[in-house]
């Protein structure tokens, strides 16, 4: 089924974000139900060929996409010039480029000192007129044009178009998490790696951590390493999806118990000789783990309402 | 290239009774592909890429209720029509009626 899921991929890119996941896993169980249907009748399953003629008559995907965008606006002088499928990709490129004009005039106005607004108008008009013209103009031949399309020949499939698995983003953020982990994990030992050369100062300033500080630091290193492995079983994705997210909500809920115990543990430096060194230093920390806490529990809200979000989406009837 | 007036004038007679023909058939459950079916067998073939969204359309519009179901080892959206579907529903029948008494009036003059 990797031409569907092909498909599907080039459809859901022009989906809203919000409706997206929805949208595709109904069409994929719609198709799927079809593709059994037809398999059934020739009493064998499918091969490529066929599985592309179902696709091709359920419609090229930028259509597909289209119709279910909200609305079902379109633009009309007398006669329609761009209909409810294409209307929707037509107000956003029509959005973008005028953005792009409009920060550009912003940006030689700020540069010259006079507002270059006034000469603008031909211009905007001009793009509005192009942009126009060019959907109208495919509106009206994307039967020839639209229609002429042939699955085989949609793009690859992301290895990992959900976000979940080893993607960019999912190694740079084991490696910044790793770097870390390391990093926390040496400053004791090496107070240089996070005040740089004023940790030479340190002694002669007398600057204390208050006494319980250790054990707050080791649950800080702990819960680090924690979601360390976390990360490491779902970058292979050694976990299921949701169970890997219930664990990391877990985490985040006992890395906001500890931040939240840790801010309420203040003052946490002291210091006999320059009391206003401490009291800044305990600024910045406050602050610190109060910035800590806010990421935290705004991943956990997350994490809650996409786990929450799924379960409505599989209840079964009756228990909504 | 763009249909005839025929063609244009036929997806223009259609797309009214379709959701009638929608609204009518989801007084029984179904999902996107039964429904399709379930209205081919009556004689009314619908593209799926018609009647996808609009299904999504009229449970937007609090005219169908939908929920996610398990069925054959897979989960599918199953539709319905809701209390407000079902006022609507004899709505657009009774309408649907009339005009239909009047058209059979001012066609049976017609001579083609």
């Amino acid at each position: 089924m990797n031409l569907l899921s092909r498909y599907l991929q080039a459809v859901a890119r022009l989906l809203p974000k919000a409706r997206r996941h929805d949208i595709i896993e109904e069409l994929r169980s719609n198709i799927l139900a079809r593709m059994e249907d037809r398999a059934e009748e020739l009493g064998h399953p499918l091969t490529e060929d066929l599985q592309a003629e179902i696709l091709r008559r359920h419609g090229n995907p930028t259509l597909v996409a289209g119709r279910y965008r909200e609305g079902n606006l379109g633009l009309a002088f007398g006669r329609q010039l761009i209909g409810p499928e294409l209307f929707p990709f037509y107000k956003n490129v029509l959005m973008l480029n005028l953005s792009i004009t409009l920060v550009i005039v912003g940006i030689v106005s700020l540069t010259v000192g006079r507002a270059a607004f006034p000469g603008i108008l031909l211009p905007l008009v001009l793009q509005v007129m192009v942009i126009t013209l060019i959907f109208a103009l495919l509106d009206r031949y994307k039967g020839a044009v639209l229609d002429k399309w042939d699955p085989r020949k949609l793009p690859a499939l992301k290895p990992n178009a959900d976000g979940y698995g080893p993607n960019a983003r999912s190694i740079f953020e084991f490696i910044c998490l790793a770097l870390g982990t390391v990093w926390l994990a040496l400053t004791p030992q090496w107070p240089y790696l996070m005040l740089g050369p004023g940790a030479l100062y340190l002694p002669a300033l007398e600057l204390k951590f208050w006494p319980r500080w250790p054990l707050f630091y080791g649950a800080i290193v702990a819960l680090l390493c924690a979601e360390l492995v976390l990360r490491f079983f779902t970058l292979f994705r050694w976990l299921p999806r949701r169970r890997a997210q219930i664990l990391d909500l877990v985490l985040r809920g006992i890395g906001v118990s500890v931040g939240v115990l840790l801010y309420l543990q203040g003052p946490h430096y002291v210091s006999s000789r320059y009391p206003e060194v401490a009291a800044w230093a305990n600024l910045t920390f406050g602050v610190s783990i109060a910035v800590a806490i806010a990421i935290h529990a705004w991943r956990a809200g997350w994490l809650l309402f996409s786990l929450w979000r799924v379960r409505e989406r599989m209840l079964p009837a009756g228990q909504h | 290239m763009n249909e005839s007036p025929f063609e244009n004038l036929r997806l223009e007679l259609r797309r009214g009774s379709l959701v009638l023909a929608v609204l009518a058939q989801l007084r029984v459950e179904h999902y996107g592909y039964t429904l399709r079916k379930a209205l081919a067998d009556e004689g009314l073939e619908m593209d799926e890429s018609t009647l996808y969204p609009l299904l999504r359309r009229l449970e937007t519009q609090g005219l169908l209720a939908s929920e996610w179901r398990e069925e054959d080892k897979r989960n599918k959206r199953f539709y319905r029509l809701s209390k407000e579907g079902k006022v609507v529903l004899k709505q657009l029948l009774e309408e649907w009626r009339g005009m239909g008494e009047s058209l059979d009036r001012i066609l049976r003059e017609v001579k083609v």
